[in-house]
Order: structure tokens, then C-alpha cells, then sequence
């Protein structure tokens, strides 16, 4: 292994906390969408790691895995969103309050 | 794994490939939560996405680093983009970027990164179960990763299948005009 694992896992949590943050500070739907991403890459990094590190190639299938649900996370994530901007257009969040009692 | 292939090639210098992508890809995934302008945010998310591609090569993942640069950067990525241009978002130049919470969330991020920190002290374990072996063989890992996709792994990749056709469904069904 080029470095050690536990530099490939501190680089797996900070993309990880990253992410958190833009997705809980963001006020635009489409950018919070994209935290996820970063922290599903996040994840990615850290399975490869691990994998790389346990030679185990299941680190890797699992990463895979990732990969499919978050296409398919981004299809209905962004039929939602467009949905959305139909009734209301615009991507704040905050404008969503038709929920709201 | 890179030093196979090139038989020469420094140790130092793959390690510090290795660093230079770390930073780059921590930086990127921080401009790409704080620009103002979602176009930017997603060019910035570009970035990220091509330098785990390379951290994926460095640790000799190569069919995953493939699959980052095709499905994620050029599938995920362009939707998102087409969907930002899309709309006609001129209020976003103005709004503040962040809620008023931001103090909050950064610290939730700070808390995720120091919790994931914490919680590999058992890294050095040995893996459970029966591992799927890493075939070292020349011409990389491709071959490997297909016997494990559809060896112990069909029945998840399967469910896999089914999951993008049901995604498919609902985000035709989701984005459909309605005709009344």
C-alpha cells in the first residue's frame, strides 16, 4: 500500500464531514443533492481503502453497489426536484413550507 | 500496484501523487459546498469526482476509478447540470448561500468527521467471512471484480438491477407533465 490506510480513512471522514456540512447549511435543493454525492464519494474512498488494505475485493463490489444507488437516488432526487420547481419555482428550500402546519 | 506496471517509478513519488490528490479533492469538495453560483458548485464537484477517480487508481481500483469517471462525472454530473441549467435560478446570486444555522451544521460536520475518525480503530482487523481474494494478476482487477459480481454477489447485483429500473419508473412518473 502506497500510504496507510489511516490516511486514506481521515480522507474518507473530512470528504465525509464536508458533505454533512453542505448538506445541512445549503439552502438550494440541487446543491444539498450534491452533498450527498460528495459524502457517498466519501464513503467510496473509504471502502477502497479498506479493500486495499484487507486485500479483499468486496470493498470494492460494495463501492459499486454505492455507485448504483446513487444513480438512482439522483433520478428520483431530480424528478422531485423538477416536480417541484413546477409548483414553485426556484430551488430554496426555505420556500417549501406547503407541508407546514 | 501503479509500481508494477511502471517498474521504475518512486515510491515517494506515488506517495506524494497520492497526497497531491487528497488535498485537491478535500479543496474541491469545499469550494464545491460554498460557491455562490450552482454552475460552479457542480464544476468543483467535477473536480472532486476526477481526483478520487485517481485516488481509486492509486489504490489499485481500477474497473471503480472507470466507473467514477463514466457513471459519476460524465451520467450523475451532466444531469445535475442539466437540470441547474434548466432552471432560471437569477435569485440564487443574491440569496444568502448558507441558513442562518451554518454554525450548527459545521459543527455537525466537524462532529461526522471526528466520529468517523474515531471509529476506525479497527482497521487493522482482519476482514470477516470468507474474502473474495484479489487476483494479482497483470492485466488488473476487471476479471476479478466480474467473478465477484456475479459469483457470491448476484443475488445484491440483481437487486441492483431492479433498483435503477424502479428509479427509472418513478423519476418518469415524478417529471411527467401532468395532462389535466
Amino acid at each position: 500500500m502506497i500510504v496507510p490506510v489511516n490516511v486514506v480513512l481521515a480522507l474518507s471522514a473530512v470528504l465525509f464531514g464536508i458533505g454533512a456540512f453542505g448538506f445541512l447549511a445549503r439552502r438550494n435543493i440541487i446543491l444539498m443533492l450534491i452533498s450527498v454525492e460528495v459524502m457517498l464519494n466519501a464513503v467510496n474512498v473509504s471502502l477502497a481503502g479498506f479493500s486495499r488494505h484487507l486485500g479483499d475485493l468486496r470493498g470494492q463490489v460494495l463501492a459499486l453497489f454505492v455507485i448504483a444507488v446513487a444513480a438512482a437516488e439522483v433520478g428520483v432526487g431530480l424528478g422531485l426536484v423538477i416536480a417541484l420547481n413546477r409548483n414553485k419555482p426556484g430551488a430554496a428550500v426555505g420556500d417549501l413550507t406547503k407541508l407546514k402546519w | 500496484m501503479l509500481s508494477r506496471i511502471y517498474p521504475g517509478s518512486d515510491y515517494f513519488l506515488l506517495a506524494a501523487i497520492f497526497y497531491y490528490m487528497a488535498a485537491a479533492s478535500v479543496a474541491s469538495a469545499l469550494l464545491a459546498v460554498t460557491r455562490r453560483n450552482p454552475v460552479h458548485s457542480m464544476l468543483w464537484v467535477l473536480a472532486l469526482f476526477l481526483h478520487v477517480a485517481g485516488i481509486f487508481l492509486l489504490l489499485g481500483a481500477e474497473f471503480l476509478a472507470a466507473v467514477q469517471v463514466i457513471v459519476y462525472a460524465g451520467a450523475i454530473l451532466m444531469f445535475y447540470l442539466f437540470v441547474v441549467m434548466l432552471f432560471d435560478l437569477p435569485a440564487e446570486e443574491v440569496r444568502p448561500r448558507f441558513g442562518n444555522h451554518w454554525p450548527f451544521a459545521a459543527a455537525v460536520g466537524l462532529g461526522f468527521a471526528c466520529l468517523a475518525w474515531i471509529a476506525r480503530v479497527g482497521a487493522g482487523a482482519p476482514s470477516a467471512g470468507t474474502p473474495v481474494a484479489v487476483e494479482r494478476v497483470p492485466q488488473g482487477n476487471l476479471r476479478a471484480i466480474g467473478t465477484a459480481l456475479f459469483g457470491p454477489f448476484v443475488l445484491p447485483f440483481e437487486i441492483a438491477s431492479l433498483i435503477l429500473l424502479a428509479a427509472i419508473i418513478g423519476a418518469v412518473l415524478l417529471a411527467r407533465r401532468r395532462a389535466a
